[in-house]
């Protein structure tokens, strides 16, 4: 008896949620929200600002070509390498700039917490899947440029569950 | 007759189970664990103290803040770091959550593997919940390199405790529900209890620890025995149960997950409202002629790091003693004289993940 009234329970339990709005997330259609703008850090006071640590982004205005970003990925990935850049920076006097393979990145931000000159950033841009391994090396040029990301669900709880809505 | 079960087996989860079976009796057991070695240890000597901290959280991806854990305090005990007060509460509230996400993975990995499919799908949704909270907080959904020495990377973001307090409430109520549709389910209670008991004394004298320990009935948890950071200021209530069976090794990973919610609560309670999350470090900090020992309760017992120091920017030694190995020592006591069909159930149970037991 005591069996039979467990399995009953445990179907009612379960029966309980054919009413429940679904929680799934259908991913290419809607895509969740994040804080902020990305993994940031400051280097005067040595805190980072919370952020999804996604591609990078280098400003460069800002970039000197000192390496420091290059020398925290060396223990790491290696997934950053310094490349000649065409173009001439006041600050920059050797001209080279970090180019990052994604193949290799684990995006833990230790280069953005590396860099002392407000310089790379991570972004919010997450998607970065492509169909050769050359397409995953990002050029400093690439890097500049600040990307789009589409967010418009994030987690809601309500009375009857939680949805992604 | 013998039986390789794994190691790339779904049922043994990379490592190779060798069962020598009599008719449909488990006569010996000898778990052959290695295959997925990686040499974390040996990696490293060759990395300093801070790039250490993406590669060391690997083996436990999903409870990788408590992996990192006594690696950070015992690096902050050899270069004499105070941690700021806020830092602290971060770091217990990012770990609690952490253990969450691993439970819940590991209980649904022991659903399915029970034929409870409904046990797969529910907590795999339900940790993302937790996933969510850990994305906000540190910015990835796994491996989140958060904890460094000296406080975390990052302070957290505006309007958290809000939202925290929020999802783990809702996240207490759904695993509640878990009581009616697995616990209390007449077909898991006739599968698990009863099989593979480990007693008390087994239990210490193998030297396991963690769940396993306590639903031996020893009550035993380094967060109320050697309290770490500020667990001392926070009421840590412990889970023990007395039969030692696969029932109650797989029920007191979900009571605590309980507790923790109740910690996570207390935690942004008494958390300060303000103030630094971390200590500004020397570009290549260097450690004295130390050695230090620090551990901590991960999901899967007591999770000790050993670091020796001798003077430079990389330490001399790096040596983790997981909970996972400690527990997999009970495996062959536990199978013989089982049925071969018990043996998912006997060593899931166990809270065992290989890829930690391996480093």
């Amino acid at each position: 008896m005591k069996t039979a009234t467990g399995i009953i329970r445990a179907l009612n339990s379960g029966i309980k949620h054919l009413a429940v709005k679904r929680f799934t997330l259908r991913y290419p259609e809607e895509k969740l929200e994040f804080v902020g703008d990305g993994y940031q850090f400051d280097p005067s006071t040595g805190v980072g600002i919370a952020g999804l640590k996604g591609r990078h982004m280098l400003f460069h205005d800002h970039c000197t070509g000192c390496q420091l970003c290059s020398i925290a990925c060396e223990g790491v990935a290696e997934a950053i390498g310094m490349v000649k850049v065409p173009e001439e920076q006041k600050q920059n006097k050797k001209s080279i700039m970090p180019q990052i393979d994604y193949g290799k990145c684990v995006f833990c931000g230790l280069c953005v917490d590396a860099c002392p000159f407000y310089a790379l950033y991570m972004t919010n841009d997450y998607e970065l899947s492509s169909f050769s391994k050359e397409g995953l090396i990002y050029t400093p040029a690439q890097l500049a440029v600040k990307p789009y990301v589409r967010q418009d669900s994030s987690i809601q709880i309500t009375e009857r569950g939680a949805t992604h809505g | 007759m013998t039986l390789n079960v794994g190691p790339q087996h779904p049922g043994s989860g990379h490592m190779r189970i060798i069962v020598q079976i009599d008719g449909d009796h488990i006569v010996a057991c000898d778990p052959d664990p290695g295959y997925v070695h990686r040499g974390e240890e040996k990696m490293a000597e060759y990395r300093n103290y801070i790039t250490n901290i993406p590669h060391l959280e690997r083996p436990v991806i999903h409870d990788s803040c408590n992996i990192l854990y006594p690696y950070v305090l015992g690096v902050e005990e050899l270069l004499g770091i105070e941690t700021p007060e806020r830092a602290k509460y971060v770091r217990v509230i990012a770990s609690e959550l952490n253990r969450c996400i691993y439970t819940m993975y590991w209980l649904a990995i022991y659903g399915i593997f029970l034929g409870h499919s409904t046990m797969f799908m529910w907590p795999a949704g339900d940790r993302e919940l937790l996933i969510d909270l850990m994305e906000k907080m540190t910015g990835a959904r796994v491996t989140h390199a958060h904890f460094v020495p000296g406080g975390v990377r990052n302070d957290l973001p505006p309007n958290f405790e809000d939202v925290c307090l929020r999802q783990v409430n809702y996240f207490e109520k759904r695993i509640k529900e878990y009581a009616d549709i697995f616990y209390d389910n007449p077909i898991l209670i006739s599968r698990t209890r009863d099989t593979g008991v480990l007693s008390r004394q087994d239990a210490i004298r193998l030297g396991t620890t963690g769940s396993v320990l306590r639903a031996s009935g020893v009550d035993y948890d380094v967060r109320k025995k050697e309290p770490y950071d500020v667990y001392d200021e926070l009421d840590v209530n412990t889970n023990v149960m007395k039969e030692g069976d696969s029932y109650a090794r797989s029920r007191v990973p979900w009571l605590d997950m309980m507790e923790s919610c109740n910690i996570i609560r207390s935690a942004l309670e008494k958390m300060p409202s303000s103030g630094s999350v971390r200590v500004k470090l020397k570009p290549n900090p260097k450690g004295g002629h130390d050695t230090v020992y620090k551990r901590v309760e991960s999901g899967r017992g007591s999770l000790g790091c050993y670091i020796v120091s001798d003077g430079k920017p990389e330490p001399y030694r790096v040596k983790m003693s997981v909970g996972s190995f400690r527990n997999l020592i009970a495996l062959p006591y536990l199978l013989k004289g089982e049925k071969l069909g018990n043996m998912p159930a006997v060593y899931w149970s166990l809270n065992y993940w290989p890829v930690e037991a391996d480093r």
